[in-house]
């Protein structure tokens, strides 16, 4: 019961969503003169054998799980309050330097990927300790510096693609790094698949679902259970109270890029190590953004955002058969976008019913007056304000003719 | 801000006197007929409000039971009560925020069933909250008429809406320009904006939820002025406080509510601050008794020409202070004096420009804030919402914010939830915080019980020296007796203590030495064992100065 | 209606050379594979755009024009016989609309773009029987399969035209050049452009910027930069901006407008779709006739001709690529250019592909 009084309003917020972005995207669907049901009945229908559902899941997954990372990195700064816009650029810049790396090296197979994985992490987390260098020792605001530092970022990915790091022949239509030797792969998850019984799909599953897993988890102790986890979650809610309480705002605030950057950078790998096995100027662009939605999507935890990244590989997908349906792809990116912004509100409403309930719930806890055991009774104050003043109560008199008229004594005012 | 389901029907309803002429309708809710003027002195006024068995149950809890209150024509009637008596809860009755399970309203003599807030306002009932609900850059004007504009043509009636405020200004000397800016106005306007607001919308009665509590005392007094005139005026004030002086200053009748349901009424002029306290409370009130003194001789906390300097002065200003074990040392004077940034400065949230901080013999002056916790540092702020608790966090975690290197809460790099939620039943028992579970939210929590949160978990990590600022601020007569109780236990057992406070029966009541501060300075050491609270008072205004 | 289509289709066999056996089965699959006919009523073409997608007024749109006009000459329709797939927003999908379209029976399938370089080799080999084509996507060694066909432009060549165009045309000696992306395609352009100019003018001062850096697309689509560039180019004394920028084009020709100078258009006849005040500065086009292109190979197709493994290159000999006439702005120009292209099409003239 608790339990689910305490998933209840998480679970709210998003359905609400995307119940509200379903209906708002029938209606476009209807302007445009097709039929909303035979819509959704395309985006429910995976295929009609076997290996064509087991490949639509794969094709959700794989999508899904970049999807992830990129959320999971939005959401550990999110948690402190800080908004790193700058994902795009730290995962470009982190998959083409983890690309080279890996071509330029030749290595056992586990070990080849580990250095694959902690290159693109390393650099990830120093594009992002840049923003929170500026951040701590300039008080420069990290989302405008985590924007620029996305432009800095693409160019000099661009650079180190046609310069330095270029590995394809000159005149081919895509620039890409060099090949990284097949130790370096990482192989895919249809044997896991064919293994439980489901018919073997067309393309791999990217075996990377398992680091992504891996990171999940972590990313989840880390922020749940650990000391750590919580003068960021402390810094998050209130940096005044996490201050007073003993939390270096500025060690906070560097370490928390870091992590998020160290992830961030994790975001190419499925693809780089699955199926492309370099870097190239064709390499999908553009995760960093969507993983801010995702992060939203999910509020932060990352089982929600492993939720949210699936209904976007689902929605993606659909974009296919609904084209063969004669509806145009971009209701998929209406739908997206109206989940997200319905989220935003969802969210705010969602946090209202909270706080309801948790007043209500206090007010349960309070003895009731029958037990005359001077019980004052239940907290009934909308939360939000700072309580009323209710000043020496010592019926003396002289207790509240002292304060200072200058309007600085005021006691907590709630303008 | 501002709520937009007030006023809807305001515009049926001007607040035109005229209107209000004795004169039938049928209607229930348009009531006001009988001007005061014509009611005799000694006859009693027909009741504006009378509340009959009012019964409100949330699950789980009755907040109101069996409430009778009677509210006559033309006067100022208070209810006074503990925080979470059941006050606000019968307010939102009354305003229609919510409709009673059991009992009837009714408006001179008629009864109504108000179902939102537009209904009660249609019935004559406004409501001015503690917290205002205004547009800062909108002016004056702009506010009040905000949600019932009047319109010519589909266009703002400036005109109209000027006159009529002028009107409701002058009526009930309100003093409101209706063209200033309400960013540009203090709180005590910004309240009479409130006030203006719900005039405008043809209140009769007003209910005004703790007006007081954020005025300082001229704007108190000019706040009862205008009540003075509103009640001249024949409009009726329910005046909700638990600030028992005043409430005997201004009101006519006064009402007690005590854990949801009305205990009695009493008339200010018989009835003294003592009995009405003991009436809202149910027992004696407490007040800090002094035990014999418990002062040892070992420093614990050192301040050395302590000073630091913000916006080119210096607001801490060469400050040095000793306290020992087991001795409480009092911080006095008008805030806004240093206090806080003297407090911040010890517990290292900001960095002095000189002198020295040492704890128990250590000079901790470069320790972080975190270290100095470790060592012993124990910590109630003065803000609790913004230094002391994490509102929108379980109590458990609450237990661990400020503790998070030390056992119980923690093990290792790991939070030790089991541990934190079994210590903060350990508190919840032991500091008598009232709240479901370790689970709820901090925001669920009534002042009082927050506040006994934050003492009980800073007192179980057993600190050397705490440091408390204004601990029982905003909380209510009972938790005040108990924080009370909490840190002469403390001090009996050795924890030397700075109480930085602005009660000064607490000063007084609780300290062995009190230093007074002034303009940042340490101007005037006193014996609270022979200073009495109008002495003190002096001293703090700088008034006594040269005595000293 | 099907009746109809039907007896159009019948009309369509016997306009075919074709043999009747093909048309026969009703199974999609029947028809494919390299060199197998069709008719319009089983003609399923698959096209999948690149970044963009459907609407873009640059290639995909361009693609879809010829498909479209291939489809109306054989007799059918496009709602009945030509499927398109746009990919998501960050064409990440790609791999994914040639699988579908495959897999639905769609034969042809033709993929826009060079970008499908890298998947098509993939989808190929999973579908032997179906016929794929690729815009923009070499495949003269037949590494992306037996049954790809690879559909280029010598765009060094219609650029280097246009090269010869604004070098004769200059009144101050100094050209410039906007490209879109900073890409191996693209460069092609500026190759063939420079290299134009240079044998008209030796001396010519030649502008190069491109709006983005390779992997960025963000330069096909964004007039903004490409008029702030563009601007740069004639307060510096360029008179004539030649831009491969796809999207971002309308914006140099705004700058040309403003600055009263000229521009030359590309892709398509830029002159026939820009709205007057621009008319008066397209002095002309370099075109890349990607819906010819398009619309011949499904011709071949439908024909059963379409050999497969193999490149199909649109040049100047072909008239794959060229000049656009259109305004009479370069008529007094054009034996010079007539002469030029007779060069590079006699092998006199090697064109460079890379700057």
């Amino acid at each position: 019961m608790t339990a689910l009084r305490r998933i209840g309003p998480a679970l709210l917020a998003p359905l609400l969503a995307i119940v509200t972005a379903l209906v708002i995207s029938g209606l476009v669907i209807v302007l445009i003169g097709e039929s909303p049901f035979a819509a959704l009945r395309v985006m429910l229908d995976f295929g009609d054998t076997p290996a064509q559902q087991t490949q639509a899941i794969v094709v959700i997954v794989n999508r899904a799980i970049p999807l992830f990372l990129a959320g999971l990195a939005v959401s550990v700064a999110f948690r402190m309050g800080l908004f790193n816009i700058g994902v795009e650029g730290q995962y470009r810049l982190a998959t083409i330097v983890a690309a080279a790396a890996g071509a330029a090296v030749a290595l056992p197979g586990p070990l080849h990927v580990l250095l694959i994985i902690v290159v693109a992490m390393v650099v990830g987390a120093l594009w992002a300790g840049i923003v929170a260098v500026l951040k701590v020792t300039r008080g420069v605001s990290e989302v405008i510096s985590s924007i620029m530092l996305n432009f800095i970022a693409l160019g000099l990915a661009s650079y180190l693609l046609t310069g330095p790091l270029r590995g394809s022949p000159p005149g081919a239509s895509i620039i890409t790094t060099a090949e990284i030797p097949e130790s370096g792969w990482v192989p895919g998850l249809n044997g896991l698949l064919t293994g439980v019984g489901l018919a073997e799909p067309r393309t791999e599953m990217y075996g990377f679902l398992l680091v992504a897993v891996v990171a999940g988890l972590m990313v989840s102790v880390l922020i749940k259970r650990t000391r750590f986890g919580f003068d960021l979650r402390a810094t998050g809610l209130s940096p005044s109270a996490a201050t007073a309480s003993g939390v270096d705002a500025r060690g906070m605030v560097l370490k928390t890029m870091l992590i998020s950057g160290a992830v961030a950078g994790l975001i190419g790998l499925p693809d780089l190590l699955g199926t492309s096995h370099h870097y190239g100027t064709e390499f999908t662009t553009g995760l960093g953004f969507l993983g801010i939605a995702v992060a939203l999507l999910g509020r932060n935890s990352p089982l929600g955002i492993a939720l949210a990244a699936l209904l976007f590989g689902f929605l993606d997908r659909a974009a296919i058969p609904l084209q063969f349906e004669g509806i145009p792809a971009s209701v998929v990116t209406i739908i997206q976008g109206t989940i997200v912004l319905a989220v935003v509100i969802a969210n705010q409403v969602a946090r209202q019913i909270t706080r309801r309930q948790a007043e209500r719930g206090s007010a349960q806890a309070v003895a009731p007056p029958s037990t005359g055991n001077g019980s004052t009774g239940g907290g009934q104050r909308p939360g939000g304000g700072p309580p009323p003043d209710d000043g020496p109560t010592t019926g003396i008199g002289t207790g509240t003719g002292v304060r200072n008229a200058s309007g600085d004594a005021r006691q907590g005012a709630g303008a | 801000m501002y709520r937009l389901d007030v006023g809807e029907d305001a515009e049926e309803r001007p607040p035109d006197r005229a209107t209000s002429a004795p004169g039938g309708s049928p209607n229930p809710c348009d009531t006001h007929r009988t001007g005061p003027e014509e009611t005799p002195l000694n006859e009693p006024a027909p009741l504006a409000v009378e509340l009959r068995g009012i019964t409100k149950r949330f699950p789980g809890v009755v907040a109101n039971r069996d409430i009778a209150l009677r509210v006559r024509r033309g006067e100022v009637h208070a209810i006074v009560g503990e925080n979470g008596a059941g006050k606000s809860t019968l307010m939102k009755t009354l305003y229609g925020m919510h409709r009673p399970d059991e009992g009837e309203i009714l408006l001179d003599g008629k009864p109504v069933t108000l179902r939102s807030p537009s209904d009660a306002i249609a019935a004559g009932i406004g409501m001015v909250h503690q917290h205002f609900m205004l547009a800062d850059n909108f002016t004056v004007l702009e506010n009040v008429v905000l949600g019932s504009e009047p319109t010519r043509g589909g266009r703002l009636d400036r005109t109209t809406a000027r006159r009529r405020i002028r009107e409701i200004s002058d009526s009930y000397a309100l003093g409101l320009d209706p063209d200033t800016l309400v960013e540009e106005l203090g709180v005590g306007d910004r309240q009479r904006v409130e006030i203006a607001k719900v005039l405008y919308r043809g209140a009769r009665t007003l209910i005004l939820d703790e007006p007081t509590a954020v005025l300082v005392p001229q704007e108190v007094d000019e706040l009862f002025g205008n009540l003075a005139e509103l009640k001249r005026e024949g409009l009726t004030v329910i005046f909700i406080s638990h600030k028992l002086d005043e409430v005997r200053r201004v009101a006519d009748a006064i009402t007690v509510i005590r854990r949801g349901t009305t205990v009695g009424t009493a008339d200010p002029r018989t009835t003294t601050a003592g009995q009405l306290a003991e009436l809202m409370v149910g027992a004696e009130l407490p007040t800090p008794q002094k035990r014999d003194s418990t002062v040892r001789d070992t420093p614990v906390l050192e301040l050395r020409g302590l000073t630091v300097v913000a916006g080119g002065r210096s607001v801490v200003d060469d400050v040095s202070l000793t306290v020992r074990e087991g001795e409480v040392v009092g911080i006095a004077g008008v805030e806004g004096n240093g206090q806080a940034e003297l407090v911040d400065a010890i517990m290292g949230l900001r960095p002095p420009t000189s002198g020295a901080v040492a704890l128990a013999g250590a000079d901790i002056s470069g320790w972080s804030t975190r270290r100095r916790r470790e060592e012993g540092l124990g910590f109630i702020p003065e803000d609790r919402h913004r230094q002391g608790i994490l509102l929108e966090a379980p109590l458990w975690e609450n237990r661990i914010l400020g503790h998070q290197t030390r056992p119980p809460s923690v093990k290792g790099l790991f939070i030790d939830r089991k541990g934190a939620r079994q210590d903060t039943d350990r508190i919840m028992r032991e500091y008598d915080v009232r709240a479901p579970g370790p689970d709820t939210l901090a925001l669920a929590l009534s002042g009082g019980n927050q506040q006994k949160l934050i003492v009980g978990r800073e007192m179980s990590a057993r600190p050397r020296l705490l440091i408390a600022a204004h601990p029982t601020r905003g909380v209510d007569v009972g938790a005040q007796s108990v924080i009370w109780e909490l840190l002469k236990d403390a001090r009996a057992e050795g924890m030397g203590i700075v109480l930085v406070s602005a009660d000064l029966d607490e000063l007084i009541g609780l300290s062995d030495t009190l230093h007074v501060m002034l303009r940042g300075a340490l101007v005037a050491t006193l014996d609270p064992a022979r200073l009495t609270p109008e002495e003190l008072g002096g001293h703090m205004t700088g008034a006594r100065e040269v005595d000293a | 209606m099907r009746r109809v289509r039907g007896m159009k289709a019948a009309a369509l066999l016997l306009a075919g050379s074709l043999a009747l056996a093909a048309c026969a089965s009703d199974e999609p699959e029947a028809g494919g594979g390299n060199g197998g006919g069709s008719s319009a009523e089983e003609l399923k073409i698959g096209l999948a755009f690149d970044t963009g997608g459907l609407g873009d007024k640059s290639f995909n749109d361009s693609a879809y024009a010829g498909a479209e006009a291939a489809v109306e000459a054989l007799g059918g329709t496009v709602e009945e016989n030509l499927q398109t797939l746009s990919p998501n927003d960050d064409a990440s999908n790609r791999a994914e609309l040639l699988t579908q379209l495959a897999q639905q029976g769609f034969d042809p399938v033709l993929a826009v773009g060079f970008n499908y370089d890298e998947v098509i080799g993939d989808v190929a080999a999973d579908f032997p029987d179906t016929t794929f084509a690729q815009v923009d996507g070499a495949n003269s060694d037949g590494s992306k399969g037996e049954n790809v066909t690879g559909l280029l432009f010598a765009e060094e060549q219609g650029s280097f035209l246009a090269g010869v165009a604004a070098a004769s045309k200059t009144e101050t000696d100094h050209i410039g050049f906007v490209g879109g992306v900073e890409s191996p395609l693209i460069e092609k352009f500026e190759a063939g452009y420079v290299a134009g100019a240079k044998a008209v003018n030796p001396d010519i001062v030649v502008d190069v910027s491109y709006l983005s850096p390779a992997g960025d697309f963000s330069g096909f689509g964004d007039p903004q930069k490409g008029k702030l560039v563009a601007q740069g180019m004639y307060q510096n004394g360029a008179d004539i901006v030649f831009h491969a920028a796809g999207g971002s084009g309308v914006g140099v020709f705004e700058a040309a407008v403003e600055a009263g100078k000229r521009a030359i258009g590309v892709d398509s006849d830029q002159y026939l779709t820009a709205p007057p005040d621009q008319q008066a500065v397209i002095m002309t086009s370099m075109l890349k006739r990607v819906d010819n292109a398009v619309e011949e190979f499904i011709t071949a197709y439908a024909d059963g001709s379409v050999e497969g493994g193999t490149d199909v290159v649109y040049d100047l000999e072909s008239e794959g690529v060229g000049l656009s006439t259109s305004g009479g702005y370069i008529d007094d120009i054009q034996a010079t250019i007539d002469e030029y292209r007779q060069k590079i099409i006699d092998g006199e003239i090697t064109v460079p592909t890379t700057p």
